[in-house]
């Protein structure tokens, strides 16, 4: 009955964004990568929720292609792929000034968009029409898509030839 | 809406920050192309706030499909760079 909307969109941000940072802080610091790619599964199931939660009518297209090509190709091929290794753990080496720099990256970042959108009063998000963003893709983008499905390709002969070396 | 939309870009620095730990601080070369994939996660999660707060729709579902194909092409090229790797010199661990 309290339940609305908004608040409902904040309860999904709040545990995804736990979620989230859980899965990022066990991915940097698990002893076994091949956990850390299985991980990174959970991240990007995440990510895709929080995409989705922002403005689900706008942008839960996007996160279905997400949770599809990312985390159904990539993590999979990269946990799929450890099985090659024989020795997946590592050795835990901390550089001391590396926690320092992360964080005055992240401080010197919050500053520059939290300034720069301070401008920005914000404005509703239309829903998305799938007939637009076509249009848009194969019009606008049309370069761009070319480069892809070549990256893509040479990435299959690269797979292939990797595969059948000795 | 607009709150969400800073909260996000607020997770999204964050996420970044963790990220750039983990490439700075491990040594193992997998854990480093985990740790460029966070930041990849990050930055698509930081693409979709801003456009929130600025009000587009069609511009970051673009980007962001040219972006996680370019990543699947990255991470199988990274993977073959450390197979390499690993065949020369045995181990994960970076010098």
């Amino acid at each position: 009955m309290f339940l609305t909307s908004e608040l409902l969109q904040l309860i999904i941000f709040g545990i995804f964004s736990v979620v989230s940072l859980i899965a990022a802080v066990y991915i940097i610091n698990s002893k076994n990568v091949f956990y850390a790619a299985v991980s990174l599964a959970f991240l990007g199931i995440a990510i895709a929720v929080l995409i989705a939660d922002l403005a689900p009518g706008s942008y839960s297209i996007y996160s279905a292609f997400h949770i599809l090509l990312y985390v159904g190709a990539t993590v999979v091929f990269l946990s799929i792929s450890m099985v090659i290794f024989k020795d997946l753990y590592v050795k835990q080496e901390r550089v001391t000034p590396s926690g320092i720099a992360a964080a005055v990256t992240a401080v010197a970042l919050f500053l520059a968009f939290i300034f720069g959108l301070s401008s920005s009063s914000g404005t509703n998000v239309p829903p998305v029409s799938l007939q637009e963003l076509a249009t848009d893709l194969l019009t606008s983008f049309w370069f761009p898509a070319i480069v892809l499905v070549v990256a893509l390709l040479t990435t299959l002969i690269e797979a292939i030839t990797l595969a059948r070396r000795d | 809406m607009i709150l969400l939309g800073y909260m996000s870009l607020s997770l999204s620095i964050v996420l970044v920050a963790v990220g750039l730990y983990g490439i700075i601080a491990s040594k193992n070369v997998i854990r480093v192309l985990l740790s460029s994939e966070i930041i990849l996660n990050a930055s698509i999660l930081f693409l979709f706030s801003v456009s929130l707060v600025l009000g587009l729709v069609y511009k970051p579902i673009i980007f962001s499909v040219f972006a996680i194909g370019m990543a699947l092409t990255e991470v199988v090229v990274a993977f073959a760079a450390i197979i390499l790797y690993y065949r020369q010199k045995g181990s994960l661990e970076v010098d």
